[in-house]
């Protein structure tokens, strides 16, 4: 398994609470179809599927940094964590500009139920996103400082730095994973 | 060596476990929550109906409250081993585990100020209610910063020996941010997201139980580890 341990009680939490936001969701939901129909309705699917390209492609950039990290002639990462955390920012970009139309239009938490939980699950998750942010403006740091030392990963033996990064790729990963459940669940779901 | 000191303050966590949930749960009945949504007579012939009860249960709760106290100290000592010399996210811990203190006496109080005089305006009453609950409930910062402090120290253990094993660091954070959402329940008079939801108040409620449940053994191991490396010395 990639990563240490600790990462895997971190996403696997994370996913057994997100999974029990999923079910509370689907649950109310069947309660008031037409209400929440309606309210999707007026959800923008094209700002969820830029935001679902962004995170996929940020994804495979940030597989391809690790990958050109474990070779030991480390010499692409950089730029590859550079490319993902341009993905992270677009996402982050599209997210604002929704949010901002929706409140203009003066939609908000309290509207409807639809759209209580449209703001917090997009909320927690876009959270989720800038913590990932960091952790990938840390992968850079470790990945442009293995490229200076040729290819030695920098943090005490290479086994133990590689374990970090990983931890910090899976993360990342973790949060592409939840927005493709999220995405179709509030945008797409018929 | 303060060892027994130490073991102490970890059993003092249970006890306000203990303590805790006979007081505000089994004496005063305050679990399941109430609906946020009751009207004002139905909040004030809840306080009408258990006067005794409530005013015995929040003794106990308000008491089982410190006791709270020497637990976040014993884990911020724990802390201070990881950090040496200068301990600023023991620190933190200690600040916030003082305010914690204070937003675990604060909510009996005013319930118990609620079922002082049960026959006054049923309006006043959901008043007393609605700030306890609120107060309980919503105000997770001091919380949040005490896991995550927990967590960054952990991660920061370098040692061949750590204190707490890495995944702990992990899991604290993942405690933090679990209790976020009781947050949004100042929108919210329904739903999961209202002061007696699914996600605002059980899972995070069973959430910081478990979190006691799950540092316990860990912090006996780490205070028993200590003893033993003081003596090999």
């Amino acid at each position: 398994m990639p990563g240490e341990v600790g990462i895997w009680v971190f996403i696997l939490g994370d996913m057994v609470i997100f999974g029990l936001f999923f079910i509370v969701f689907v649950y109310y939901r069947g309660l008031d179809l037409e209400l929440y129909l309606q309210s999707q309705a007026t959800l923008n699917q094209n700002y969820g599927a830029i935001n679902t390209l962004f995170l996929l492609a940020s994804s495979w950039f940030v597989a391809m940094a690790v990958d050109d990290m474990r070779s030991k002639t480390t010499r692409l990462a950089p730029r590859f964590l550079v490319l993902a955390m341009l993905c992270g920012l677009g996402f982050t970009v599209v997210k604002i500009i929704e949010y901002r139309e929706k409140f203009m239009a003066g939609i908000t938490l309290t509207t409807n139920d639809f759209y209580m939980y449209y703001y917090i699950f997009t909320g927690l998750h876009f959270l989720h996103v800038l913590i990932g942010m960091g952790v990938l403006v840390f992968l850079w740091l470790k990945a442009r400082a293995a490229v200076q030392r040729k290819g030695d990963l920098p943090i005490g033996d290479s086994e133990k730095g590689m374990m970090l990064i990983e931890s910090g790729a899976s993360y990342w990963h973790m949060v592409d994973l939840l927005w493709i459940v999220l995405f179709p669940l509030l945008y797409l779901m018929k | 060596m303060n060892i027994k000191a130490q073991l102490f303050c970890a059993w003092c966590g249970v006890a306000f476990l203990i303590l805790f949930s006979i007081g505000w749960w089994f004496i005063a009945g305050y679990i399941p929550p109430m609906s946020p949504a009751l009207s004002a007579n139905e909040v004030a012939a809840f306080y009408q109906q258990n006067t005794g009860l409530i005013r015995l249960g929040m003794v106990i709760t308000m008491f089982s409250a410190a006791l709270s106290a020497p637990w976040v100290a014993v884990i911020a000592v724990q802390l201070k081993r990881i950090e040496g010399e200068f301990p600023a996210l023991a620190y933190a811990l200690l600040v916030a585990g003082a305010v914690g203190v204070v937003v675990l006496v604060v909510p009996p109080m005013v319930w118990t100020t609620a079922a002082f005089r049960p026959e006054r305006d049923p309006e006043l009453i959901m008043l007393l209610n609605d700030f306890a609950w609120l107060f309980f409930v919503m105000t997770f910062s001091p919380f949040f910063i005490q896991n995550l402090v927990i967590g960054l120290a952990v991660f920061g253990d370098k040692s061949e020996t750590p204190v707490f094993p890495r995944w702990v660091a992990y899991f604290n954070i993942w405690v933090a941010i679990l209790l976020i959402p009781g947050g949004l329940i100042t929108f919210f008079k329904t739903g999961p997201f209202a002061w007696d939801g699914i996600l605002a108040f059980w899972l995070p409620f069973a959430v910081f139980f478990g979190w006691f449940v799950v540092m316990f053994p860990l912090l006996l191991k780490a205070i028993k580890q200590q003893d033993l490396s003081s003596e090999s010395q």
